[in-house]
């Protein structure tokens, strides 16, 4: 399956950036949308962590919406991270991954567009449910916009660091604790900024500073990453 | 100048042997002289006492953890771009070295935490940078040695030392960001307001640690030349030797 | 006086560091050292 959709790209007549993404971005979709149990893995264990805190910390409404952003933001995090082998895994054990790579498509095209679809079947469904996860917690309607819009910035940076770090890893020994090693401290600047800036809505301070780090963040990451990602890719496929 | 020459392994290999005891030599003169600036010259601070003179080792390991992390990235830079060798080595030898110097600027900086702020650890933001970086340099050797193929092993580890290279301006910045406990930066390109003396213990001990940096990097790239061209007829003869 | 324990500890635990990183790089040094030799006596060998 996977290896006729990659023979159709090399068939393709106008080879460029936007074709090779819109070829990935379109299969990849439609891949996570007939196998819908990844994405509601992301999301199932995003509600589950949430609902662990409360039910260890105590349902203190006043401690809940102080540890509220931080909590929520870490457990996006983490669903995000868990999603990530995902990314290239399949195809790498098929053999899409190289008959991809050989494709007249530039190779950041459709490695961008996989993941913006990753992003898609991951990142999105967790911005659009923290408004649901932030009630739970108490928070207040202009934090919960805040929160929804720093994990809107943040979350397509944690797709592409992640996806940077899983090509790294690709058939690594260690696996998912290699992985978690690689990704997890490069995480730490968006989640502190991405927390940051809910916090300082929290607390009656502006979080404009806080989303326009995170926003320079993400120009940086859309720029500098996929270059990065396809040469981690060649290295893996060396 | 043919550089080309000092990418060979045997020829570094050699290079290696009688510069780095020099390097050791260096850093232990530096170190003296820095130690003795640093507790018999520099006098008692006003406010925190004797117990400021962590400073001197606590500031040049911080500044060292992210050179080194900047050189080693350096190194994955030119050999990736170039494909050597010799220069994947070099930034395989540097990084233990560079966690070291972020552990213990890491560590000093908790034992002198807890007599001047009154905590060992806080989560400000230099110091969780930091520690983020100690993790990069631990990503770092393990991605390298993941693979059973030892260029794949170089290649991986590069490219990640050159994206984990966002981090240093944030521990760089992350002083003027954020207002929180760790103190700015005292001594700028521009100038210091620190006493001459703090400050000469400081610089003193700072090329110290360098040198010894340059001579532990040299050692054991000579162990990695050593562990990765086992096969080849001039490591076989040195071994016979 | 009573910083001289923070004191100590620091120093002491750099000291520990380095004279560690000095003993490992002895060691592996010889380890890659024995293994050549030992691939090199395993080729005479054959």
């Amino acid at each position: 399956m996977n290896a006729l959709l990659a023979g159709h790209a090399m068939r393709a007549p106008h080879a460029s950036f936007g074709s090779g993404f819109a070829w990935a971005f379109r299969r990849d979709i439609a891949l996570a949308w007939r196998h819908p149990g990844e994405t509601m893995l992301v999301v199932a264990f995003f509600v589950l962590v949430a609902s662990l805190f409360p039910l260890g910390i105590g349902a203190e409404s006043q401690i809940l919406a102080r540890i509220g952003p931080g909590v929520i933001w870490v457990c996006a995090l983490l669903s995000a991270f868990l999603s990530l082998p995902g990314l290239f895994a399949g195809d790498y054990a098929d053999g899409s991954l190289e008959q991809m790579t050989l494709s007249p498509h530039p190779m950041s095209g459709w490695a961008s567009g996989k993941i913006a679809a990753h992003w898609v079947s991951s990142g999105l469904p967790l911005t659009m449910l923290s408004p649901l996860i932030g009630l739970q917690y108490g928070l207040t309607l202009d934090t919960l916009g805040v929160l929804a819009a720093a994990l809107a910035i943040g979350t397509p940076v944690l797709s592409l660091l992640g996806a940077a770090c899983t090509a790294l890893a690709l058939g690594a020994r260690g696996g998912g604790m290699l992985l978690a090693l690689l990704a997890l401290p490069l995480f730490v600047p968006v989640l502190v900024f991405g927390a940051g800036a809910a916090e300082a809505q929290a607390t009656g301070l502006s979080p404009s500073p806080h989303l326009s780090i995170l926003g320079a963040g993400l120009i940086l990451a859309v720029l500098a990453l996929p270059s990065a990602v396809c040469a981690a890719i060649r290295i893996a496929l060396d | 100048m043919n550089w080309g020459y000092f990418a060979s392994p045997a020829t570094f290999y050699r290079l290696a042997g009688w510069m780095a005891p020099w390097w050791f030599v260096i850093a232990v003169v530096l170190g003296i002289a820095g130690l003795y600036v640093g507790f018999v010259v520099a006098p008692t601070d006003a406010q925190q006492g004797e117990v400021y003179r962590v400073i001197f080792i606590h500031v040049p390991a911080a500044w060292m953890s992210m050179f080194i992390y900047f050189v080693m990235a350096c190194y994955g830079g030119v050999s990736l771009t170039f494909n050597t060798r010799m220069a994947a080595m070099m930034a395989r030898a540097l990084a233990p070295t560079g966690a070291m110097f972020t552990f213990v600027a890491l560590w000093t900086g908790s034992f002198w935490g807890r007599p001047t702020w009154g905590t060992y650890w806080v989560w400000d933001a230099r110091i969780t940078s930091e520690l983020v970086l100690l993790f990069l340099y631990i990503g770092f050797i393990a991605l390298a040695n993941a693979f059973e193929d030892p260029r794949r092993g170089d290649r991986a580890s590069a490219l990640l030392a050159l994206i984990g290279l966002v981090n240093l301006p944030i521990i760089y910045f992350s002083v003027h960001w954020w207002n929180t406990l760790h103190q700015g930066s005292t001594v700028k390109l521009t100038g210091t307001s620190m006493h001459v003396a703090m400050l000469w213990g400081m610089l003193l001990m700072a090329f110290s640690f360098w040198a010894y940096a340059i001579g532990a990097a040299l050692v054991r790239a000579r162990a990695i030349i050593l562990e990765r061209e086992r096969r080849t007829q001039w490591v076989r003869e040195l071994a016979a030797t | 006086m009573a910083h001289t324990f923070y004191l100590a500890m620091s120093y002491a635990a750099t000291a520990i560091a380095m004279a560690a990183e000095i003993i490992a790089l002895r060691l592996r040094r010889a380890r890659a050292l024995a293994a050549v030799e030992e691939e090199r006596d395993l080729e005479t060998q054959d």
